[in-house]
């Protein structure tokens, strides 16, 4: 027992030490960063606030560091968490620049005057549908709701998610009912159809037994698999998977339900300013590059969402022109007022 | 020689004032989640709170997160002490390696655990599978105090029950069982507010409780009062909990009263029954460990990504070892005063300390990272998204792991050797660091260990709090999966397991 | 060269059941008193209130002239220069030998300490056992470490916790010894709380017999034993015969015969108290019937019931009792007999 005991203790010992050492050399550190940093204070980084993933964003930042002609530091998280700690650090918050995977978080900050207001120049670049009514935030790329299909299950896809509550469709259904994008679909029925009917809907659709997955992409694999007939999902899912094992060996096949369907809402990952951003015309340039051809076509290219910015189209083949969907005409901000939607996806038991 | 009057009231069985400032700052940190919860729940005004506290809605997430929450405990109880009691008191074939085993599925991060499940098995999704998935992940959380506490019986108990004609079940059920209750009970509490605060587990297995509630909140309405307001719920819980587990504790003290060490207990046999020992073994070990290190292993071979940055691996490897040391570090040091006066000193104030040290564990760890950055913006800038705050609020988590250990470990050790002491000249403080201390030092360094091990895998607040750039190993592996890439994750999760192992491998063999 | 006086001491767990209910104690300097009594009736707590680690409610403990606990006065353990010697030593597990008995030599040099320690531990006779540990030594060794422990800072007063209680009997009386030895060669006043009657009376100079939280006796151990105050006294400190009396003359009338009394105790009549070893078995005195023999080795018991008595009285006799139970033989009395009302 000695010899296990010592050997523990200086296990501990080491573990009491390694901090100090660590808080003696950060403080090292600090000390000697600390004065140039003081002195120039424009060589201070631009501070990214980003709910979008790193293997997306990083590719992009020394392009974007070129561009804007300084450093720039990216904080990744969960849009939503991080919008929680946006509105906690108030107008002592280093951020400058805010990337949101959904317009739902950027509508919040909106709403609690956490964003500066984008140039004109700035908004103008991208279709009114896709940002905000107060100018605020700005969409940076586009993503459809869709219908995918097993061709070899039914011979015809449902026209729209409407239909689906109808016998035919009974346990051939898969969704994401945590997942934000399907309760962002939620939301736009209710702002289209209204609470009364959207509530009728998710009642006759959770009684049609439909079965329920955690993401977008297994839907996708068990709508491939032939494991469920119908999934509703995100477009770019089908893109992604397509590009990686080729559109020849998908099974899946999507339909993009028609104008005037809730089922063909398209919301938007965004980006706004902090407001009390030290660099704000910084950050608006960083803005502007973001919605340049080059990032437009990046993003485009690595995710297969639809870029925004005017004059870029997606070289994603096979991609319908982002015109040509049925996209219903709803505020996008207000997609941040989930409470209702959750409150009724609780009632109906899917979440 | 004229009377010395006596200035200071550490004199006596009265703890030292010093000891209880310290336990009191410690409590105080704890406490600060609370004040933010508070305040935030406030913000509509208290009527407003209320009527989101108070709902069908709320009933039946309380009875969902407490059905989870007593599952769960109830399996903890059956795995830990079997085992325990397998490993330490019978001849069961190679005890200490599977010992080892049993202490090793604390490395493994609750959101691992499930995602191996789920993805082997998706019917698993709901009560059942979170239930498995946290039962598999804390479990090690009784089985290491009750392992301790069975080691530390005085087998004299136990062959005077044989001797007045008890066989051996009912020895261990009428003698040994009610001993190990407070070492059990505290680890059952343990569990219980782990259980509470878990979001990793029950999100992926779509199990909806208090915590995930609170965490939609978040990330549904951007509005944080309910989140706040469900929050103050959850302390209330426990408090509660902390409260039933205080009861089930009494007023029994398990220190042994002699100086000398207790005899060894004889190994039981087990007979026949061995194969049965064996295969229980074997498949508590399997699900908890061989499981998620499997699946692993497929993920790094057979996963679609497959970018992998030795480079970065280490530095984000480095990274997490400094931070969580640290984290356990404070964490350990917050913890000694209270676990030395809730082991020593059964007063009120000492029981008012331990509980409010366990007041915040059971909230989520995004609700006590927001309140970290709610205070720091406001009156702490300065360390605002620097280690010190991210380790400080490890400390706020994870200070009743450490307490526990600290008060299991003084208990150990008789009162009669701090008395000695004192009456060889030592200043209550002194006695602290030359005797009560030092006696307990394997316990309490146990205890860091343990700390450092759940440190390592916290994700939520760290996230928030970590300074912009650094990674965690839990932090990358977050990232990952979330793009899905489950082979560039893999290997962040097998360092970030393979790290935590050593301490948890340590606990494991101590003194097996 | 310290003496030990305490006066009026209370204390109470639970108001109002006070567990030392206004002990009065003097010890002189240099001297070993025992503190003899049945559990439950206040030993622990004197020591411990005496040592420190409680506070009285009311009373003084005065160390040479010092007081150390007393209305408004309480000094805190580690200033009181009170050495303690706990029930099975207590050893700090985790120090070796010689660090356990340098442990209270604190602001001393490192020569002067291990000087020290040598010295403590030779005078317990366990000289070269610095370097072991604690679980590494014998029970008798491990006390013998706590007294040298004890002593070492050369404290004014040292408490004894029953510290023989888990030794074997083989062993327990060298040990005794040693400490009593190790205590007058320091000069220490020592304070023994034992329940064990052997114990008292052969090692301290001065038995204090504690009942209810009040001191019932004190003196020697042969005035203790010889000349009890009470009853109650009679019966605890050893074997006692009590006979029914009647007073004449200054001896009592009993049914063993006449008998002469101690001190100048007079009344009618009341209760004799004998030892065992003051009645003799043998030709002459009064008659009765062997009930029981109990063989001790060095001197056995004999019972014998006689006549006019309700219990059988007991003979201390020497080597084996050459008699057994149904014979008939004879008891006398030698000596004087202490006299208390009934």
């Amino acid at each position: 027992m000695g010899t296990t005991t010592s050997r523990f203790a200086a296990l501990a010992a080491a573990a009491l030490l390694a901090p100090a050492l660590a808080a003696c050399g950060g403080q090292g550190q600090e000390a000697a960063a600390g004065a140039p940093a003081a002195a120039a204070r424009q060589a201070a980084p631009l501070v990214v606030y980003s709910g979008r993933d790193e293997a997306l964003v990083a590719p992009l930042l020394d392009k974007l560091e070129r561009s804007i002609g300084g450093e720039v530091e990216v904080r990744y998280g969960d849009s939503a968490e991080l919008a929680a700690q946006l509105l906690e650090e108030g107008d002592k918050s280093e951020a400058d620049l805010f990337l949101s995977q959904d317009a739902g978080a950027l509508g919040a900050l909106a709403q609690q005057g956490r964003l500066e207001p984008l140039p004109q120049g700035s908004l103008d670049k991208v279709g009114r549908a896709y940002r905000a009514a107060d100018g605020t935030w700005v969409g940076l790329s586009g993503r459809a709701r869709v219908i995918a299909y097993n061709p070899g299950k039914i011979a015809k896809p449902p026209a729209g998610v409407r239909e689906l509550t109808r016998p035919e469709w009974r346990g051939k259904v898969g969704y994401a009912p945590t997942n934000a994008s399907f309760q962002a679909f939620v939301t736009g029925m209710r702002v289209l159809d209204g609470d009364d009917a959207t509530r009728t809907w998710l009642k006759d659709f959770k009684a049609n037994d439909p079965k329920a997955y955690e993401k977008n992409s297994a839907i996708l694999d068990a709508v491939d698999s032939g494991e469920i007939a119908v999934g509703l999902i995100n477009h770019y899912y089908w893109y992604e998977k397509a590009a990686e094992v080729g559109a020849d060996k998908m099974t899946a096949k999507l339909h993009f339900p028609a104008k005037g369907d809730p089922g063909a809402l398209v919301n938007v990952a965004g980006v706004g300013v902090v407001k009390g951003s030290d660099q704000a015309a910084t950050a608006g340039k960083a803005v502007d590059y973001l919605l340049s051809a080059e990032a437009q076509t990046y993003f485009a290219d690595k995710t297969k969402e639809y870029p925004l910015a005017a004059g870029v189209t997606s070289d994603v083949e096979g991609l319908p022109p982002l015109e040509s969907l049925g996209a219903p005409e709803i505020d996008l901000g207000k997609l941040s007022s989930l409470q209702q939607t959750l409150a009724m996806l609780q009632e109906t038991g899917m979440v | 020689m004229p009377a010395n009057r006596s200035s200071s009231p550490g004199a006596g069985r009265r703890p030292s004032p010093l000891l209880v400032g310290w336990a009191c700052a410690a409590a105080a940190l704890a406490l600060l989640p609370l004040v933010y919860l508070g305040l935030r729940a406030l913000e509509h005004g208290p009527a407003h709170a209320w009527r989101i506290a108070v709902t069908g809605r709320t009933l039946e997430l309380l009875v969902r997160s407490l059905g989870l929450a007593v599952v769960v405990v109830a399996a903890c109880l059956v795995i830990g002490v079997s085992l325990a009691w397998l490993t330490v008191r019978t001849a069961l074939p190679g005890a200490r390696t599977w010992s080892v085993l049993a202490t090793l599925p604390l490395a493994v991060p609750s959101y691992v655990a499930a995602f191996a499940w789920i993805s082997t098995e998706p019917g698993l999704a709901g009560f059942a599978g979170a239930a498995l998935a946290l039962t598999l992940v804390s479990y090690p959380y009784v089985y290491l105090p009750v392992a301790a506490a069975l080691r530390g019986l005085d087998p004299a108990q136990e062959e005077a029950a044989r001797s007045l004609g008890h066989g051996p079940l009912r020895t261990f059920r009428r003698v040994t069982l009610p001993q190990l209750r407070p070492a059990a009970a505290g680890g059952g509490l343990l569990v219980a507010l782990y259980v509470l605060s878990d979001f990793g587990a029950v999100s992926i297995m779509r199990y909806e409780t208090f915590t995930r509630a609170i965490f939609t909140a978040y990330r549904a309405s951007f509005d944080r009062t309910p989140a706040a307001a469900l929050g103050c719920v959850l302390v209330v819980m426990t408090v509660l909990l902390v409260w039933a587990e205080a009861r089930t504790r009494g007023r029994a003290g398990h220190a042994r009263t002699g100086g000398g060490s207790a005899r060894r207990a004889s190994s039981a046999r087990l007979g026949r029954l061995r194969w049965a020992a064996l295969g229980w073994c074997s498949a508590v070990a399997a699900a908890g460990v061989v499981f998620p290190l499997g699946t692993l292993g497929y993920w790094l071979t057979a996963g679609r990504s497959g970018a992998w940055e030795p480079g970065r691996l280490l530095e984000t490897a480095g990274a997490t070892l400094a931070v969580a040391a640290a984290g356990a570090a404070l964490t350990t040091a917050l913890a000694l005063p209270v676990g030395i006066l809730a082991a020593r000193h059964r007063g009120r104030v000492a029981h008012l300390l331990e509980q409010a040290a366990y007041a915040g564990h059971a909230v989520p760890g995004i609700t006590v990272a927001l309140a970290m950055v709610f205070l720091a913006v406001r009156y702490a800038y300065p360390i605002y998204q620097e280690p010190p705050l991210l380790v400080l609020c490890y400390a706020v988590l994870f200070l009743p792991v450490a307490v526990a250990a600290t008060r299991a470990a003084v208990l150990q050790s008789p009162p009669v050797l701090e008395d000695v002491a004192r009456s060889l000249g030592d200043s209550p403080l002194r006695v602290l660091r030359r005797v009560t201390v030092p006696l307990a030092a394997p316990g309490i360094a146990a205890g860091a260990a343990l700390t450092f091990v759940v440190c390592m895998k916290e994700l939520p607040a760290t996230l928030l709090l970590r300074p912009t750039g650094m990674d965690t190993l839990a932090t990358r592996l977050w990232a990952e999966t979330t793009t899905a890439s489950y082979a560039a994750a893999a290997p962040y999760a097998a360092v970030l397991i393979l790290i935590a192992a050593v301490p948890s491998y340590l606990l494991g063999r101590r003194r097996a | 060269m310290t003496d030990l006086r305490i006066g009026g001491l209370v204390k109470c767990y639970d108001p109002p059941a006070r567990v030392l209910d206004g002990l009065d104690l003097t010890v002189p300097a240099g001297l070993l008193a025992a503190v003899l009594g049945p559990s439950g009736c206040g030993k622990t707590t004197l020591l411990r209130v005496v040592a420190g680690f409680l506070r009285a409610d009311a009373g003084t403990v005065e160390l040479g002239g010092r007081v150390v606990c007393g209305p408004g006065v309480h000094l805190p353990p580690e200033r009181r220069r009170v050495g303690i010697v706990p029930q099975e030593g207590a050893l700090f597990p985790h120090l070796s030998v010689a660090a356990n008995v340098a442990f209270g030599l604190t602001g001393t040099g490192r020569a002067e300490r291990r000087r020290r320690t040598g010295e403590m531990l030779e005078l317990v006779g366990l000289p070269g056992y610095g370097g072991r540990m604690p679980h590494e030594l014998s029970g008798g060794q491990q006390q013998r470490v706590a007294v040298a422990r004890a002593l070492a800072p050369a404290p004014d007063l040292v408490l004894l916790d029953e510290p023989f209680n888990a030794l074997d009997s083989a062993l327990r009386a060298g040990v005794r010894a040693d400490v009593r030895a190790a205590l007058r060669a320091t000069g220490a006043t020592g304070l023994l709380v034992t329940h064990d009657q052997q114990e008292a009376l052969s090692t301290a100079d001065l038995v204090a017999v504690l009942r209810d939280g009040r001191v019932a006796q004190c003196g020697t151990p042969e005035e203790v034993y010889r000349r009890p105050v009470d009853l109650w006294v009679a019966g605890f400190v050893g074997d006692a015969v009590f006979l029914p009396a009647t007073v004449e003359d200054g001896t009592a009338a009993t049914p063993l015969g006449r008998i002469p009394l101690a001190g100048d105790r007079r009344g009618s009549g009341g209760v004799v108290v004998l030892r065992p070893e003051q009645l003799v078995l043998g030709p002459a005195g009064t008659r009765g019937t062997v009930v029981d023999v109990r063989f001790y080795g060095h001197d056995a018991m004999v019972h014998v019931a006689v006549d006019g008595l309700d219990e059988p009285v007991a003979v201390r006799v020497p080597g084996p009792a050459g008699v057994r139970p149904g014979e008939e033989a004879a008891v006398s009395v030698t000596g004087e007999a202490t006299l208390h009302p009934r």
